[in-house]
């Protein structure tokens, strides 16, 4: 039996706050909410390029290259997100960060540059473990990108392919203009669903003190002690914008399909 | 225990790295001009208020530490799973949250003198344990209690009630909340957690004995090899212990909840 006293009343509060200076503020989980938003997207991004490579790679005529990507994929795909991030964030920040020298960059930056920066990555100070955590989220998606990129387009007939390379075109004319637009429909769907599981995957990215909304929910649920109402309201933030993603990706898969 | 061996592999892939500068850590603040203090969520030690700062007794000894050598303080909160990876990683300068000094701790940090003394404690269920007044008591094979993952209270348990069965979560709020659900019979946790659970339940909850049941001494944590800056630090939590610095911020968050308006709206 759930022996629980429910009390919504500082909910409200966490969300946004009535300052005195500027108005009406982004609390905790709001704040969390956006650097959720601002992980996935700049995530999937990299995603993609990881994914296109890593599809091109295991789509080669060579061994070499498909091994390379086969070995990628499966590593990636089969190992739990939680070790492949604790581990991962924890070389990357402590081995790939100083050599790029991000700390002292930050130190040094003009007014108008943090500006920019804090729009893009969140509080710059945290922009090394946010980089970390981006470039871990990316390899490990990527692998799942590269899959439905290679899957979409070996979907497309071979016969596609021929007619293509009859008319003449050379084989990436033949992949521009002829594989990729139809093979474009159907990757749209599993992408879609992708993106989506990457916002909740990223979840696990507060383990590694990245200040997202699971983070900042913890830390409202410990701090007020009102665990349940915090824990269902960052579930139905989660929920409002990955339903809002999936609404728009309805309506991109038929524009592609027209 | 999986998540511990993680945390132990992630340590090793952050010492092979070269070694940091030759300097103390203490130069390292004082050039930078910033003090970068890890700690965990875990009240009182350290909150988030209505405004979504952070307060507690961490706070007003980081930034005490800070202003005494002139550098900024800047909290950094962190995972308390990955809170000793992530000081080897260099990601702070300094673990001011609250750790207690364990012989498994001091093998991957080295600590200071201790700055607070708080204890194991526990809180009892009324329906599912009542009347008992001893530790004792509890050492049943049919009991279950409950505890923090990665907490002192684990080990404490495991020592004190070999026979019952203790069930570990990710955060205090869970295992009092298995508590209050009746699920367990008692919850262990450092003081003055149990005794503020007994005042806002005290219809489900109480103490079955007053006093914590061990000790424990709660000391910063920097990276190891760097006697210059343990030195240093506890240079200073002697003076702050003569002045009274330290025992005035523990009896206002610890002895205590005249701070409660600051969280709960």
């Amino acid at each position: 039996m759930l022996n629980y006293r429910w009390n919504w009343a500082p909910i409200p509060n966490y969300l946004l706050r009535w300052d005195e200076q500027r108005g009406w503020v982004a609390n905790l989980l709001l704040q969390g909410l956006l650097t959720t938003l601002r992980l996935s997207l700049w995530s999937m991004a990299l995603a993609a390029i990881f994914g296109m490579v890593i599809a091109v790679l295991r789509s080669s005529a060579q061994l070499l290259p498909r091994l390379v990507g086969r070995a990628y994929v499966e590593l990636m795909r089969n190992t739990p997100p939680l070790v492949l991030i604790f581990v991962g964030y924890f070389f990357v920040s402590s081995q790939v960060m100083p050599l790029l020298g991000i700390d002292a960059a930050i130190r040094g930056a003009s007014p108008a540059s943090l500006t920019a920066i804090d729009f893009c990555f969140g509080e710059p100070r945290l922009l090394k473990n946010f980089l970390s955590a981006m470039i871990v989220l990316a390899l490990f998606e990527g692998a799942y990108v590269a899959e439905i990129l290679r899957a979409g387009i070996q979907s497309i007939g071979v016969g596609q392919w021929d007619a293509a390379l009859a008319l003449g075109m050379g084989r990436l004319k033949a992949l521009r203009l002829v594989i990729l637009p139809q093979a474009l429909a159907r990757m749209v769907p599993p992408l879609a669903g992708q993106f989506i599981s990457l916002i909740k995957d990223s979840s696990v990215v507060s383990l590694i003190s990245i200040q997202d909304l699971t983070f900042m929910a913890n830390d409202v649920a410990v701090s007020t002690g009102r665990v349940f109402e915090t824990w269902i309201t960052a579930s139905g933030l989660y929920f409002c914008v990955c339903f809002m993603l999936s609404l728009g990706f309805r309506r991109l898969e038929r524009r592609l399909a027209r | 225990m999986k998540r511990r061996t993680l945390l132990q592999g992630a340590g090793l892939v952050a010492l092979a790295r070269p070694a940091f500068a030759a300097g103390s850590v203490i130069d390292d603040i004082k050039a930078r001009g910033v003090l970068r203090a890890g700690l965990s969520t875990f009240v009182p030690w350290a909150m988030r208020d209505k405004t979504g700062k952070l307060i507690g007794y961490e706070l007003d000894v980081g930034a005490r530490l800070a202003a005494d050598l002139g550098v900024k303080h800047e909290p950094m909160p962190t995972a308390w799973d990955g809170i000793i990876p992530a000081l080897l990683a260099g990601n702070f300068d300094i673990i001011i949250g609250g750790m207690t000094v364990t012989p498994a701790r001091s093998e991957s940090v080295d600590f200071t003198e201790a700055y607070s003394f708080s204890g194991v404690h526990f809180v009892a269920s009324r329906k599912t344990a009542p009347g008992l007044t001893s530790l004792d008591a509890f050492n049943r094979a049919d009991f279950t209690v409950v505890a923090r993952r990665g907490t002192n209270a684990v080990p404490v348990v495991q020592a004190r009630l070999p026979k019952a069965t203790l069930r570990q979560f990710d955060d205090d709020a869970q295992a009092l909340q298995e508590l209050l659900n009746g699920n367990a019979m008692a919850w262990f946790t450092s003081t003055p957690k149990p005794a503020f659970a007994a005042v806002d339940n005290a219809a489900v909850l109480y103490l079955p004995v007053e006093k914590a049941i061990e000790p424990q001494r709660d000391a910063m944590a920097i990276r190891k090899g760097d006697p210059a800056g343990i030195a240093a630090l506890n240079t200073w939590i002697a003076a702050r212990k003569v002045d009274g610095f330290l025992a005035d911020r523990f009896h206002y968050w610890f002895e205590g909840r005249t701070w409660l308006p600051q969280t709960q709206a």
